[in-house]
């Protein structure tokens, strides 16, 4: 198939108030793409990841848009045959590895319950491959790692463990919802690292949630910037660093503290660079809201 | 490094929780005892009556006669005999009764959480409605609609109690439903049911257990009730609550008919309620 992993068309979600939380995203991503999304808090950047696989909180709707997997449209589908194509196309590297694990299961039937779901494997074929999996993201005991609870493995492990757990399904498209804001620095790279890897190994398309543009830099070959639920820039990574088009990816980049120049003072992004971008939004909506009555 | 962790408060919570577990875990260990082998532990026919010996005071006052240890009642029963065969009743129904409870307002607390909506929403109003009625008049008013006996009992402590579960295991189940490795669970394809039964129940199961120890205590109070009024099983069974109802016409000449099965009562349902806190403890899994 030549046609994109993921295609997301004029995706709005939005509370049941009204508010919008996406509004009108569109982004592709081809096979093999790793995909950065960016933004401050509150963007809506892990919100993407959340409709695309079909876990929205409780009450956010889609109210327009389309999310295409494989060049199929999700929305057309029945709740049940949607779950078990995500399931099927897509995995999951969550934010926090420390609650991603249910405390009370072993961790190998948590890896290999969705393997025997989505692909009918018998159990020994499913621990083969969670087997393989564990060795390539170095997990040192692998067999007593399955037959262990959660709580015996540190954070670093866990997501580990949880990049296998994702990979092992060879899905088509990964979401990594900030993988590594919860963990400390030194982890942080060989979880990128490993990421990376077994990305370009499997050729699977990535869409990489992210606040931290060092991360975006070493990962992404595409950049989404978000603000607000909105879409402000979508360019390839090399020219969101040399020559970003919007002001505030511009300011973004800017805010990054650098290791290499200590002594640049910190710059945040303006403040009335954020409130005029608010305005513009609110004037949007506005007339969107005026078009439609 | 992660079993160094894991270990050290293990340990040292273990030695705290001994003896809050062991002791009340004895208690209803004797009692479970007594309730199986009561024919043979009672000294005597708990319904045989002597009125040539009755009102005898327990072993340590004098005018006391060999073989009745905790005396006898008006009407010359042994009273050791009645506890012991009164313990068979009161451990029945709180074990019936409890179960019957947890597993019924348990199922509609995991739904209500589970599912949210209009589920939650019918769910709970029903226990915020039911919860206005006074239990005590609740009960005493099914068992008199319903006629006396053992299986009223259980029925009116079932349907006055389940909300006690309804609701404290749908704020649990909340909790756990917003957690991400339910959301795992379902991008892994996990049907919604299994993800309820396999990822949230094992979660909310050390707070059913705890509530239902709890529930066995509150039980056994319950049938003591329902039997000092009169409204469980026939007044000759031998019952906690009967023996406390008879004993109080009698207290100033013999406290002991009162006292001894008040005892037995009061420990019962506070084994219970410490034995259910100690065993949430012992599930939880951080201090695993």
């Amino acid at each position: 198939m030549t046609g994109p992993t993921l295609d997301i068309q004029n995706l709005t979600v939005a509370l049941p108030n009204g508010t919008p939380l996406l509004r009108d995203v569109s982004l592709r991503l081809q096979p093999g793409e790793v995909r950065a999304l960016v933004g401050e808090s509150g963007a809506g950047k892990s919100m993407i990841g959340k409709a695309v696989l079909g876990i929205l909180p409780p009450k956010v709707r889609r109210t327009r848009g389309e999310i295409l997997l494989q060049g199929q449209p999700l929305n057309a589908l029945s709740p049940a045959r949607r779950r078990r194509e995500v399931a099927a196309l897509s995995a999951l590297i969550p934010q926090d590895p420390l609650t991603a694990l249910n405390p009370l299961r072993k961790i190998g039937p948590q890896i290999l319950d969705p393997l025997r779901r989505i692909h009918g494997w018998s159990n020994a074929r499913a621990r083969d491959r969670a087997l393989e999996l564990l060795e390539r993201v170095q997990i040192r005991a692998p067999e007593r790692v399955l037959d262990s609870y959660p709580h015996a493995l540190s954070g670093g492990m866990r997501q580990r463990v949880l990049i296998a757990a994702a990979f092992a399904p060879s899905p088509r498209l990964i979401v990594a919802d900030e993988p590594t804001t919860a963990l400390d620095v030194t982890v942080q790279k060989e979880i990128l690292r490993l990421i990376r890897e077994l990305q370009q190994e499997t050729g699977t398309a990535v869409l990489f949630v992210t606040h931290d543009m060092g991360v975006v830099a070493k990962i992404s070959q595409q950049v989404t910037v978000l603000f607000a639920g909105k879409v402000m820039e979508d360019a390839p990574t090399a020219q969101i660093f040399t020559g970003a088009a919007h002001p505030y990816t511009r300011a973004l980049i800017a805010a990054t503290p650098s290791s290499a120049d200590l002594t640049r003072p910190f710059s945040p992004v303006p403040s009335d660079l954020i409130g005029e971008l608010h305005a513009q939004i609110a004037r949007e909506d506005a007339l969107r809201s005026e078009a439609t009555r | 490094m992660a079993d160094t962790t894991t270990s050290a408060p293990r340990a040292h919570h273990g030695g705290g929780l001994n003896l809050r577990f062991w002791l009340p875990l004895t208690w209803l260990g004797l009692l479970i005892l007594a309730a199986l082998f009561a024919p043979w532990i009672a000294p005597h026919d708990p319904l045989a009556q002597d009125l040539l010996l009755e009102r005898l005071p327990p072993f340590f006052l004098p005018g006391t006669e060999a073989g009745y240890w905790l005396g006898t009642d008006s009407l010359g029963r042994d009273v050791l005999s009645r506890m012991i065969y009164g313990a068979r009743i009161a451990l029945f129904v709180s074990l019936i009764a409890a179960v019957t409870t947890c597993v019924f307002g348990s199922a509609l607390g995991l739904l209500a959480g589970f599912y949210g909506g209009w589920c939650d929403r019918v769910i709970s109003r029903l226990v915020d409605i039911w919860m206005a009625f006074p239990p005590v008049l609740f009960a005493v008013l099914l068992v008199a609609v319903m006629g006396t006996g053992l299986t009223s009992v259980i029925a009116a402590i079932a349907l006055i109690d389940w909300t006690r579960f309804a609701r404290v295991v749908r704020a649990e189940t909340l909790g756990q439903t917003r957690m991400d490795y339910v959301d795992s669970a379902r991008i892994g394809g996990a049907q919604r049911l299994s993800t309820l039964l396999t990822e949230i129940l094992p979660n909310v199961l050390p707070t059913i257990v705890a509530l239902l120890t709890l529930e066995m205590g509150i039980a056994i109070i319950v049938e003591a009730i329902l039997s000092f009024v009169n409204l469980s099983i026939s007044t000759d069974d031998p019952t906690w609550g009967s023996m406390i109802a008879e004993g109080r016409n009698a207290i100033h000449f013999a406290w002991w008919v009162l006292l001894f099965p008040l005892i037995a009562l009061f420990l019962s349902v506070l084994s219970f309620s410490v034995l259910g806190e100690g065993l949430k403890q012992r599930f939880d899994p951080v201090l695993q």
